[in-house]
């Protein structure tokens, strides 16, 4: 008789469990706080569903017998395994609203995939300012999970009336044609559904992926036929000039160039030409099954099952009141399986809860911040002030970066719950070499290969943010997700205040003056830092790559650390990892 | 007779009980400040409060009683 099973099971299969059940009253206590959270939800969903209408009416491009990007990734993408990223991205306030391009990770024929496509209901796919930094956060996240990366070509190249917000600089929309060279470089394939008229910047957008399939009507060229005129030798447009375009345009019976005609049976560099769109997808859907990817069983060490503990409860369990603090246990009990949770070294660094978890049977880590009050903590401050939950002291930092380097021994993803208020200062600190732990921290995730995913459950301030992992700090970072709770800020509006007018306001009284002036940009800029910091603006500016609900945060998770294990670059034997023994004893 | 005690050393910032009130496990009946943080004290029994020990305002050290349930 044959038997099997998964690995270091004393150790995985049954890990110890985390979480209470709510009680009656703090579910009835909470209602308040559930109410706080979908006032947000909806401020969320409000702007996502904006964002889904930009352009045309999806109804004229359905009328013309086409599908909209909306209508392509749901046939694309496995059921239920979608996860938007960038939905609300759109730093320079386009008037578009948007930048141009939709994505995120998905399965697709049961392999993880992070799919963009252009958006051809808004100028059929136009280059518009703020797209070229939303298809490098796709490329980087693809070369950072290892991961085929997919794209639904539909590009019409340059907005020409903006095209100094697009065309040049360092990383401007050329910037994707020598990233999917680097994919390809690394041997990350890149799949192209191709759809449309895509000249120029379109035409390279084609062409530089490693596989392209395109929809019989669509073409990739080095330039357009649009350009009927060519060059006005008078260097401006009159009367006469206009008749000699309106007369040109009018009887210009030029196709695009790059047709099917060329690039299939001619220069034979689509591989595939389908008469459907959905065949186009279904082309791409053939190949991705063709993708390497392992069998969950190499690297599961448990059966998958979903948190003993509903996910409903985070609604309640996370205080949108910024100064209440709460059990981040309870939190964790709530997005990993089976709520159960292998912590490391709970009893050193209390502000923190570093530790091992399982996520659909993989193993991953998690890091994240306790919040309450720490009488008598950190050792070095013992006798002048107690330690507050969210901040970071010595003992925490060692235990942080400690935990982050046997994590790249061993393998194992790290997601991290970030939840703070900074780095403690003054001169004990100082004294406790906090500057230096710090940035050790940033050290060690850079010396490990691991992939890690932040989520911003509230507050990311201060260079606290920056070494959990936050995106800017780290070249490991695949993605940051915030919540309907999230506010990112270097400090509070009212501590920026002080800081920027304490001296200000000591000058006005010493000559007599009315403080009301001063008073009034104080608190201008309080309400400045407020609206800033709110969730829609941290998705719109990308301090995060998505605001999502908490009960969908597992869903991310999941993601994530599926897309990991898919196609990992290093492998730890899960019998020679040291974690779990250190933990153990 | 059960009390409610500081669990940290803080100020009142919030009682939302009156002496006569009937309260119910973990409702909440005053709020502490301290260190820019609200911590909320909750009843871990149900009852009458009888008597409360303190005003909004007051310092309290940790073990102090704050409340008083019947």
């Amino acid at each position: 008789m044959s038997r099997k099973q998964t690995p270091l099971r004393p150790y995985f299969e049954k890990m110890p469990e985390i979480g209470k059940e709510l009680r009656e009253g703090e579910v009835r206590r909470s209602q308040e706080n559930v109410a706080l959270v979908r006032d947000q939800e909806k401020i969320i969903a409000r702007e996502v569903e904006r964002v889904k209408n930009a352009g045309i009416p999806a109804e004229k491009i359905h009328q013309r017998g086409g599908m909209t990007i909306y209508d392509r990734l749901e046939y694309l993408v496995d059921v239920g395994t979608w996860c938007p990223l960038h939905s609300l991205y759109n730093p320079t306030d386009n008037e578009e609203g948007c930048t141009g391009v939709v994505n995120g990770i998905g399965r697709i024929e049961g392999r993880w995939a992070v799919i963009i496509g252009f958006d051809n209901k808004v100028m059929a796919g136009a280059w518009i300012a703020g797209q070229a930094e939303n298809i490098l956060m796709v490329t980087d996240m693809a070369k950072r999970l290892n991961v085929p990366l997919v794209w639904l070509t539909n590009c019409s190249g340059v907005k020409l009336m903006e095209q100094e917000t697009v065309y040049a600089g360092r990383r401007s929309n050329g910037a994707p044609f020598y990233r999917h060279a680097d994919l390809n470089h690394l041997g990350i394939p890149i799949l192209n559904g191709i759809y449309g008229t895509n000249p120029a910047g379109g035409g390279y957008q084609g062409i530089s992926p490693t596989i392209l399939l395109a929809h019989d009507g669509a073409n990739i060229a080095v330039g357009g036929a649009g350009i009927v005129g060519g060059m006005n030798p008078r260097g401006h447009f009159d009367a006469e000039t206009a008749r000699a375009l309106i007369d040109g345009t009018r009887s210009f019976k030029g196709k695009a160039p790059g047709r099917v005609e060329t690039h299939f049976d001619q220069t034979a560099f689509f591989r595939e030409v389908h008469d459907t769109e959905q065949g186009v997808l279904d082309g791409i859907k053939d190949y991705m099954r063709m993708m390497p990817a392992y069998d969950p069983v190499m690297f599961r060490v448990s059966a998958p099952a979903e948190p003993r503990l509903p996910a409903g409860d985070l609604d309640m369990l996370l205080p949108a009141n910024q100064k209440r603090p709460y059990d981040a246990i309870q939190i964790l009990a709530r997005l990993t399986d089976n709520s159960e949770f292998m912590e490391y070294r709970p009893d050193y660094g209390r502000e923190v809860f570093t530790g091992i978890a399982k996520i659909d049977g993989f193993p991953v880590a998690f890091i994240g911040n306790n919040q309450g009050i720490f009488p008598g903590y950190p050792e070095y401050a013992k006798d002048e002030y107690p330690g507050v939950g969210g901040k970071h002291y010595r003992e925490g930092l060692i235990k942080q970066g400690e935990f982050v380097t046997l994590c790249g021994r061993d393998n194992l993803p790290i997601v991290w719950l970030q939840d703070t208020t900074g780095i403690d200062v003054g001169d004990l600190a100082e004294e406790a070499e906090l500057l230096a732990l710090g940035q050790s921290l940033v050290y060690s995730i850079e010396q490990t290969e691991l992939s890690m995913m932040c989520i911003v459950l509230r507050k990311g301030t201060a260079a606290a943010h920056y070494i959990m992992c936050g995106p800017q700090a780290n070249n490991n970072n695949a993605f940051t997700l915030g919540t309907p709770l999230t506010e990112i800020y270097v400090m509070h509006g009212e501590t920026a205040a002080a800081a920027s007018y304490a001296r200000r306001l000591v000058k006005e009284e010493d000559a007599g003056n009315d403080l009301t002036p001063v008073l009034d940009k104080m608190n201008q800029m309080i309400q400045d830092y407020q609206d800033k910091s709110r969730p829609a603006y941290c998705a719109k500016s990308g301090f995060v790559d998505e605001i999502v609900p908490l009960t969908e945060l597992r869903s991310y998770i999941k993601a994530f650390t599926c897309a990991n294990y898919q196609n990992p670059r290093s492998i730890t034997p899960v019998h020679q990892m040291l974690l779990p023994r250190i933990i153990k004893g | 007779m059960p009390e409610l005690l500081a669990p940290i050393a803080g100020n009142v910032w919030k009682i939302l009980i009156a002496v006569g009130d009937t309260v119910e496990l973990d409702d909440e009946v005053i709020i502490l400040e301290a260190l820019k943080m609200e911590t909320p004290i909750y009843c871990d029994d149900s009852g009458t409060i009888t008597e409360i020990r303190v005003k909004e305002g007051d310092a309290v050290n940790e073990g102090d009683v704050l409340v008083v349930i019947g």
